[in-house]
């Protein structure tokens, strides 16, 4: 039976869906489960892991995990995954998970594969995932025993059936890492809604213009509790905050609707979105790319087009 | 300061990419530098136009790296060097980071810059390994780099909690995003002189290594097959008055979709 290691995803002191969502998928293939939880004050996330589907809890919760550096990061996962002595480590789409899984597979001396949208156990190991800004998929034969991997948003899906069984492992406290010390953080704004927990994410580009666009689109998303993104231009533009670009260089969406505004649908946006299960575009121009992925499609001037769309969804929503 | 820039050249993302019984059908395909390496670039010339610096690019890989290499030569960068080795198309992440390992080992550099991720594999593994395996200091996912002194250069890094402030001591590793910067188009003067410098070409013999040693004889992982990716169809795209488009795509998006 294989043996599967999952970084729990924790941000702010919150447990985000993608560790059931890996802890389900591991489940499903039969495998044994642990998580590794590192942050500070964690240990009440407990109960949410076991329930998450891990049978084996490792936690490194100590008052200098609680900013993120990848370095003492890896070690905590290196140190659960020589415990557990796990056959595969994943972590969720995340910087973090990002910036520690090379680190982990290069201090492990096994393989690293980042945006897995598939694993398959049968002969060895064997994964897909997109590459070329998504316009391929490769199917990538494992040499080494032994897989790190970095699962790619929205890859797979929670069973609320699933759970699993305490059994609290303390791990000790890393060395701080004293060559790259982490200053200061300049916290997001929170009591946002999260971009990658969203059901309905509305985004706007560069079609949006100006802060009178940004507010009238955003008037759209809280009317319908959706998450408010955006493409690179209005980021660029200095209108959005850097984590609410969605995309290659932001984050990976795949949300029941995307609603995208003024957004052209260049390639690396496409990248981070053409995963929602359903996409309205409105753009001006009938040539626009975006409307090669979208499932409904508006050609027309978004400031015309978002006011009436308020008030018919406020209508059937009640 | 030394600065080292890794420079790989990338398919590109911008044309069509077709997929032919397990692989990619090479008839058509146009080969750029990736654009975060460019960005890399550009970093590594604006540090040493504000800070002094001596920089430096290696490329990687087999075939002709001229024009890439003049395009960052005109961006300002000072030398190329080519690791011009045919075995290194077949190579893992791990394999990249081991060559970068002997080049900078020949040239005692003070920072490493290269881009997040390369476009053709978009893995994002290679300049956190490199760190790794030199046992030096590495912060992803860049936004800003300031040099502090001789010593010490300070960072800015988009992270899951938001932007991270890190002071880093050299020599390290940075990985740069997009978002550092907008890449200079060269001007022509510098194009001109980009064609009279010479490019140091060299391949793993040269740097006192062989495919064997950097684990090219025991590739970690490897692509054994591409796919198609799954590819939405166009779907419904309505013109006309927009408010009356607004209602009819309301009501597709409640009862057809079911997704309001
Ligand atoms: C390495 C790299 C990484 C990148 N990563 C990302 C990424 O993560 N995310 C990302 O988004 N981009 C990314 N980009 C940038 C990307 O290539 C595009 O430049 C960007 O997505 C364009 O944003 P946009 O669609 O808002 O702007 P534009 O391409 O300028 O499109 C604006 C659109 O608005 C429409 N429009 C104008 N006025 C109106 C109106 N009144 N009503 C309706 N429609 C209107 C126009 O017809 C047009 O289609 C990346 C680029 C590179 C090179």
């Amino acid at each position: 039976m294989a043996k599967i290691l999952v970084v729990a995803d924790i941000k702010q002191g919150v447990l985000k869906g993608s560790t059931a969502e890996l802890l389900s998928k591991a489940k499903a293939l039969g495998a044994e489960t642990a998580v590794v939880a590192i942050g500070s004050n964690i240990e009440s996330l407990v109960p949410e892991l076991v329930s998450a589907g891990s049978d084996t809890q490792y936690i490194a919760d100590d008052a200098g995990l609680e900013l993120f550096s990848a370095g003492p990061f890896a070690t905590c996962v290196v140190e659960a995954a020589n415990q557990f002595d796990a056959d595969l480590v994943w972590f969720g789409f995340s910087e973090s998970g990002k910036a520690a899984a090379p680190r982990v597979a290069a201090r492990m001396d096994i393989a690293c594969a980042t945006e897995i949208i598939d694993v398959n156990l049968d002969n060895g190991i064997e994964i897909t995932r997109p590459a070329i800004a998504n316009k391929v998929l490769q199917k990538v034969k494992v040499n080494t025993d032994k897989l790190v991997a970095v699962v790619r948003a929205g890859a797979f899906e929670a069973d609320e059936s699933v759970s699993g069984s305490e059994n609290v492992v303390k791990l000790p406290a890393p060395e701080a890492d004293l060559k790259a010390v982490i200053k200061e953080l300049l916290s997001d704004a929170s009591g946002e809604i999260d971009l990658a927990d969203a059901d309905i994410v509305v985004s706007i580009g560069r079609g949006a213009k100006d802060q009178a666009g940004v507010d009238l689109v955003k008037g759209l998303a809280s009317d319908l509790g959706a998450g408010f993104g955006s493409s690179r231009a209005m980021v660029d533009g200095g209108f959005m905050a850097h984590n609410k670009q969605v995309g290659q260089t932001g984050k990976i969406v795949a949300p029941t609707l995307y609603m995208a505004f003024g957004i052209s649908g260049a390639i690396q946006h496409l990248a981070g979105m053409n995963g929602s299960k359903v996409i309205l575009a409105v753009n001006k121009d009938p040539e626009a790319p975006i409307f090669n992925v979208a499932d409904y499609g508006i050609v027309g001037d978004l400031f015309e087009v978002v006011p009436v769309l308020r008030e018919e969804i406020k209508k059937v929503r009640g | 300061m030394k600065i080292l820039t890794t420079v790989k050249k990338v398919v590109d993302v911008e044309l069509n990419i077709h997929v032919e019984s397990g692989a990619i059908v090479e008839d058509g395909l146009q080969y750029v530098i990736n654009a975060w390496d460019e960005n890399a670039v550009e970093a590594a010339v604006v540090l040493k136009e504000n800070n002094g610096a001596e920089t430096t690019l290696v490329s990687l890989g087999g075939g002709d790296m001229t024009d890439i290499i003049r395009k960052c030569y005109a961006m300002g960068i000072d030398n190329g060097i080519h690791v011009d080795d045919p075995a290194l198309e077949k190579a893992d992440s791990s394999v990249y980071a081991k060559v970068l390992q002997k080049v900078y080992e020949t040239g005692e550099y003070d920072l490493i810059i290269t881009g997040k991720q390369a476009q053709d594999t978009d893995s994002g593994q290679t300049g956190i390994m490199l760190a790794e395996y030199l046992s030096i200091p590495c912060v992803s996912n860049v936004i800003e780099i300031q040099v502090v002194d001789d010593g010490n250069i300070k960072v800015s890094r988009l992270g899951d909690a938001g932007t991270e402030i890190v002071e880093v001591a050299l020599p390290a590793v940075v990985t740069v995003s997009d978002s550092i910067n907008e890449p200079r188009l060269p001007a022509m003067r510098g194009i001109m002189m980009a064609k009279k410098k010479k490019i140091e070409t060299t391949d793993l013999a040269g740097l006192g290594t062989s495919y064997d040693e950097v684990g090219g004889n025991a590739l970690k992982s490897e692509v054994v097959e591409f796919m198609k990716s799954e590819t939405r169809q166009a779907g419904q795209k309505f013109e006309g008055d927009a408010a009356e488009l607004a209602v009819k795509v309301v009501d597709l998006l409640a009862n057809e979709a079911k997704v309001l």
